[in-house]
């Protein structure tokens, strides 16, 4: 009997020191939010950002033997800094509005309870779910919303690694500069732009970091984006003659300036177009064979074959059956990686902690997938080393021309066109 | 005391120490204001939709001038967004004379176009405008700076600020509905050509149920703006908007006093959770969900959820009035 009575004890005794074990071998995850409009209007980038954020996390958690060599979180077996804690994306559809966003975001972090949030795409839910999380301090990043206020808002756990409309600004007048001091004449320059909110916003913000840098801008045109003739327009540039032509556009409109200009059979000898419509597959598709030599921006592009954005393009091909990375998906993966870059070294899933390890981050240019100068946030969160890279059209394919550091091909001038 | 005014009481109860039951969710707490909140707009909507009868499918209108007004009053003058709520009933008031004056004259399907050009117009203009921050809309207080910019953490205080306005505006309805403006409104829905010739002045009191309706509506909009923060031309005039308030009324049962509330009491939690739970798959779920109970009530049950409990005592008065209530009412 008293055997059966010790025997029972040392049984029980063993049972909770297991108990107590279990938890220190048991893997640990980390959880980390993310809520992106999986469905309404902009659910094809939602769902791309979604295969991102799967990627990213698989590569951390089951590794990748060959971005290992170049990129610490790629061994594999989770997050070094929590004894190899698993990442676990839970992602959140923001349905495109600001009301669901906050809803959800309220979920993931009181349901959840997620360490940190990705978050949201669209600049207006931003400002809103980023509210909930300042209120409950879990920290928020932001990967690609534009709108300057967000960080104007005295918020202690916002971070935005994304670059905004003054970087794109200071990107061009950078690269301007440059060519002046090689030689080439930018001494007249017409910024060309459709009229509404996104042609307006854009082209004031490029006028202003122009003259401040002492670049002048001697035409300024605004135009319909509906409209269905550009020839007065393009007459008027042809006129001029200005050395630079710099156009905000979206697609069909930017497809009916480089079908006029061959038309009109003029060209200035740099043609820079911002992003927008320009960089569509459709216009590319459309009028490539006539716009080579076009220069344009993003913040990706594939660069030298085993770098990391080059590998991470291939394996996001992958995942997606075609598709590679994009202006928009760098952003939203790099994002992730910066979010789990400061898990990882704050080495917990502390909130407080976690904010303090964003704060103190410091990733090198040779260390992204976006092209940026680096990672590094200001007092206000914003990253101050965010930039964009300009890139050139080259056989209907836009390549990185500049900066020279992460340029796959040489710059060639002046614009060929057709 | 029989067994239905014991329902009734308890349900009172329950809606009122609701928020105090979910205190460990934030997000059930929430979504009972967010029930409370769409029901409002529902119940202001079935003043002119059900009573009267004349389906407005722009009420997005009213709903977008008073979240305007609020964060206008915020961004451009630096109060606290509550204060543009009068002014935004005022404006919605003004606004449904301009457009109820010439669109009321349609009848039917031809007044709900109407509404509806006139709703993706001004979400159109509102987009264009810089005042109102054009396409990509303005905030209102990122934190709160004093109690009256009605901006909290907890959705207690909207809970029970949402709560005090829909007992308000349902106190109202109820009122109207016993009264001779509510006969009257009964009177056109039914047949709005017997009603005149009865006296009954169908274009003013139409006009009064609109402009009343739009006040209510554009108050729902103020307190969506405290709570939410942002307004954008889409979620303050989207045509989504309106369709909701009609599907909420509608479902519930349109021209009864707590069918938009059943609708909303419904639908929310329907959208909120189907999201919660399927919206990471990125299938918009919710939305199908959305377009099946559109489909199912219009089929099965026109005049609403409330239709089926009183179908059956009116049927049946006969042999309830001769046995015992209490037991007639609790099988």
């Amino acid at each position: 009997m008293v055997k059966i009575v010790h025997g029972a004890i040392r049984a029980g005794a063993a049972l909770v020191a297991l108990a107590i074990a279990l938890p220190a071998f048991a893997q640990e995850t980390v959880k980390i939010g993310a809520v992106y409009p999986l469905s309404g209007n902009s659910a094809s980038t939602g769902n791309y950002a979604k295969m991102a954020f799967e990627m990213g996390a698989d590569i951390i958690n089951n590794g990748n033997p060959e971005l290992a060599k170049i990129f610490p979180l790629a061994k594999g077996g989770g997050l070094p800094g929590l004894k190899g804690a698993k990442i676990q994306m839970v992602i959140a559809d923001n349905q495109g509005t600001p009301a669901a966003g906050q809803n959800q975001t309220l979920r993931l972090i009181t349901e959840e309870k997620v360490a940190a949030l990705i978050c949201c795409y669209q600049s207006g839910i931003t400002l809103t779910a980023s509210a909930v999380a300042e209120r409950y301090g879990v920290p928020f990043l932001n990967a690609e919303s534009v709108a300057a206020n967000l960080t104007e808002r005295g918020f202690k756990w916002f971070f935005r690694t994304t670059p905004v409309a003054a970087d794109f600004a200071k990107a061009y007048s950078t690269f301007l500069k440059e060519q002046q001091a090689a030689g080439r004449k930018v001494d007249s320059i017409a910024l060309v732009h459709e009229n509404t909110e996104y042609g307006n916003s854009v082209s004031s913000v490029i006028s202003d970091a122009f003259k401040k840098d002492g670049l002048n801008i001697t035409m300024n045109v605004a135009y319909s984006a509906n409209s269905t003739d550009v020839q007065p327009q393009v007459l008027q540039l042809k006129e001029k003659n200005p050395d630079v032509v710099i156009f905000v556009s979206y697609t069909s409109d930017a497809i009916l300036y480089a079908k006029t200009m061959k038309e009109v059979n003029w060209k200035p000898a740099i043609l820079i177009a911002d992003d927008g419509g320009f960089n569509d597959p459709a216009f590319t598709k459309a009028m490539g064979s006539v716009t080579e030599g076009l220069i344009s921006r993003s913040v990706f592009a594939p660069g030298k074959p085993g770098s990391v954005p080059a590998i991470l393009d291939a394996l996001y091909k992958k995942k997606t059956g075609g598709d590679g990375l994009d202006d928009v998906s760098a952003r939203v993966l790099q994002g992730f990686f910066v979010v789990a870059d400061a898990i990882n070294r704050a080495g917990s899933t502390d909130p407080a902690k976690i904010r303090d390890a964003l704060k103190a981050t410091d990733l090198k240019p040779d260390q992204l997938v976006a092209g940026y100068d680096g990672v590094k946030f200001d007092d206000k969160g914003q990253n101050v080393l965010a930039s964009t890279l300009v890139t050139q059209l080259r056989n209907s394919q836009y390549v990185s021309v500049w900066p020279k550091a992460r340029a796959t091909d040489p710059l060639v001038l002046p614009y060929k066109g057709w | 005391m029989n067994a239905r005014r014991l329902i009734q009481l308890a349900l009172l109860v329950a809606v009122l120490i609701y928020p105090f039951l979910t205190l460990e969710s934030p997000v059930y707490q929430r979504l009972g204001a967010l029930v409370l909140l769409a029901a409002i707009g529902a119940s202001a909507w079935n003043i002119v939709g059900g009573y009267a009868g004349q389906v407005s499918v722009g009420h997005a209108v009213f709903f977008g001038i008073g979240a305007y007004s609020a964060v206008v009053a915020f961004v451009h003058a630096d109060l606290p967004p509550i204060v543009g709520a009068p002014l935004g009933m005022l404006l919605s008031v003004g606004v449904a004379a301009v457009i109820g004056v010439p669109t009321l004259r349609l009848s039917g399907h031809y007044f709900s176009m109407a509404t509806i050009a006139v709703g993706e117009l001004v979400r159109v203009l509102s987009s264009t405008s810089d005042w109102l921050g054009g396409a990509q809309g303005l905030g209102g207080p990122a934190m709160p700076r004093t109690v009256f910019d009605l901006s909290f953490m907890s959705a207690m205080p909207y809970y029970y600020i949402f709560l005090a306005v829909l007992a308000f505006l349902l106190g109202m309805t109820w009122w109207i509905e016993r009264g001779r403006m509510g006969f009257y409104l009964r009177a056109i829905k039914d047949s709005e050509r017997a009603a005149r010739s009865l006296g009954v002045s169908a274009g003013r009191y139409k006009l009064y149920a609109y402009m009343l309706s739009a006040a209510f509506t554009s108050l729902a909009g103020s307190l969506y703006l405290c709570m939410f923060g942002f307004i954008d031309p889409e979620s303050g005039f989207g045509i989504l908007l309106s369709v909701k308030m009609v599907v909420m009324a509608a479902l519930g049962g349109a021209g009864q006093l707590f069918g938009p509330l059943v609708g909303a009491l419904i639908l929310v939690p329907v959208e909120e959770l189907s999201n919660s739970l399927l919206g990471g798959e990125g299938a918009g779920i919710t939305f199908v969900v959305y377009g099946a109970i559109i489909v199912i009530i219009a089929r099965f049950l026109p005049a609403g959820l409330l239709s089926l409990f009183e179908r059956r005592p009116t049927a049946e008065k006969p042999a309830v009035s001769t046995a015992n209530p209490a037991s007639g009412h609790a099988d």
